[in-house]
């Protein structure tokens, strides 16, 4: 079993989930098996403005721990990461961010804001 | 989260094939740039599932927008969508996305929209033409190409239709081989795999940031 650990830089409750990966996917948005896929199926709210398509960079989380453990980005992703606000070096969009280790440790910070927040009026 | 709110279909234009406009009465307005999207929050199934669909209309119309789309075969978004008759009610969030254009680009710049990509590339186009100082050239790859005569009308633009298969060849030839002037700037959208094949075919010969993209 892989152990999420996510923690939301607005203060809310963390919150750790222990998943089998060979379940994957648990619901329909995001890569199977992606952070974005783990978080929504375990109750975690987690924008993702696009349904998990890559195409916004609404669900970029900080990775503080077993960044390894992830499938690699993408060009795709990289690209948009790079318009993300709090950008890190450990950043990733939790759609397309993989966890490939059945024994991987992860822990997560949401950020509190997106740019696509922040430049849309009615965001 | 993101803040709903609800839409209201005031019209639907048929494009022939499987291709579909729809409008949608937004009170008080959509606040967006040119180039982004709304995700249309649908009850489907029991869930409600998230489609994002690109903003086809002017900023400057911002009470009632344009969604472009085609049925996708299977499709549960699209099928829904399809669906409602005029006067039914279409949650939705956003705007979203960082794939726009604010002003005209300060370099030559090439537009190519791919199918139903000429969705957020329309509104950019009028956007580039407002005061544009350089040449501005749409490559749109279609067969279906609507919006062909106002396109066509927009001052300083060069609209040039190819059929889906021919846009790499095109592209390859016009600003990859024809001359060695790297200064132009692409924004490229589309649906499926044809936009990152595009977007590294343009890299490889042009600066990363000067190619912008959307794959859908």
């Amino acid at each position: 079993m892989a152990k999420v650990i996510v923690r939301f830089e607005n203060g809310d409750p963390e919150r750790v989930i222990e998943v089998d990966l060979r379940r994957a996917p648990f619901q329909h948005d995001g890569r199977p098996g992606s952070i974005l896929d783990v978080l929504l199926a375990n109750g975690v709210p987690l924008e993702h403005a696009c349904g998990g398509s890559c195409a916004c960079t609404t669900c970029h989380v900080v990775v503080k721990k077993g960044f390894d453990h992830l499938s690699e980005a993408e060009e795709n992703e990289e690209d948009l990461l790079d318009k993300a606000p709090g950008l890190t070096p450990t950043s990733r969009l939790g759609c397309q961010a993989v966890i490939e280790d059945d024994d991987a440790v992860i822990e997560v910070l949401v950020p509190r804001y997106t740019i696509n927040q922040i430049s849309g009026s009615h965001g | 989260m993101a803040e709903e709110r609800t839409a209201v279909l005031a019209a639907i234009q048929d494009h022939g094939g499987e291709r579909r406009s729809l409008f949608l009465d937004v009170p008080g307005g959509i606040a967006f740039r040119p180039g982004q999207f709304i995700s249309c929050l649908l009850p489907i199934g029991g869930e409600r599932l998230i489609r994002p669909y690109s903003i086809a209309s002017s900023p400057a119309t911002p009470e009632r927008v344009e969604l472009l789309l085609d049925r996708v075969p299977d499709g549960p978004g699209s099928g829904y969508l399809f669906g409602l008759p005029v006067g039914a009610r279409v949650d939705f969030t956003g705007p979203w996305g960082t794939f726009v254009l604010d002003r005209a680009p300060e370099v030559e710049a090439v537009f190519v929209a791919l199918g139903t990509g000429i969705a957020a590339i329309r509104p950019m186009l009028h956007r580039a033409a407002e005061g544009a100082t350089h040449p501005l050239t749409l490559l749109y790859a279609t067969d279906q190409p609507i919006y062909r005569e106002e396109l066509a009308a927009i001052p300083g633009l060069t609209v040039d239709v190819v059929a889906p298969t021919a846009a790499e060849d095109e592209i390859r030839r016009r600003w990859l081989e024809r001359d060695a002037d790297r200064t132009r700037q692409f924004f490229v959208c589309g649906v499926g795999d044809i936009v990152p094949r595009l977007r590294d075919l343009l890299r490889g010969g042009y600066a990363r940031r000067a190619v912008q993209y959307e794959r859908w």
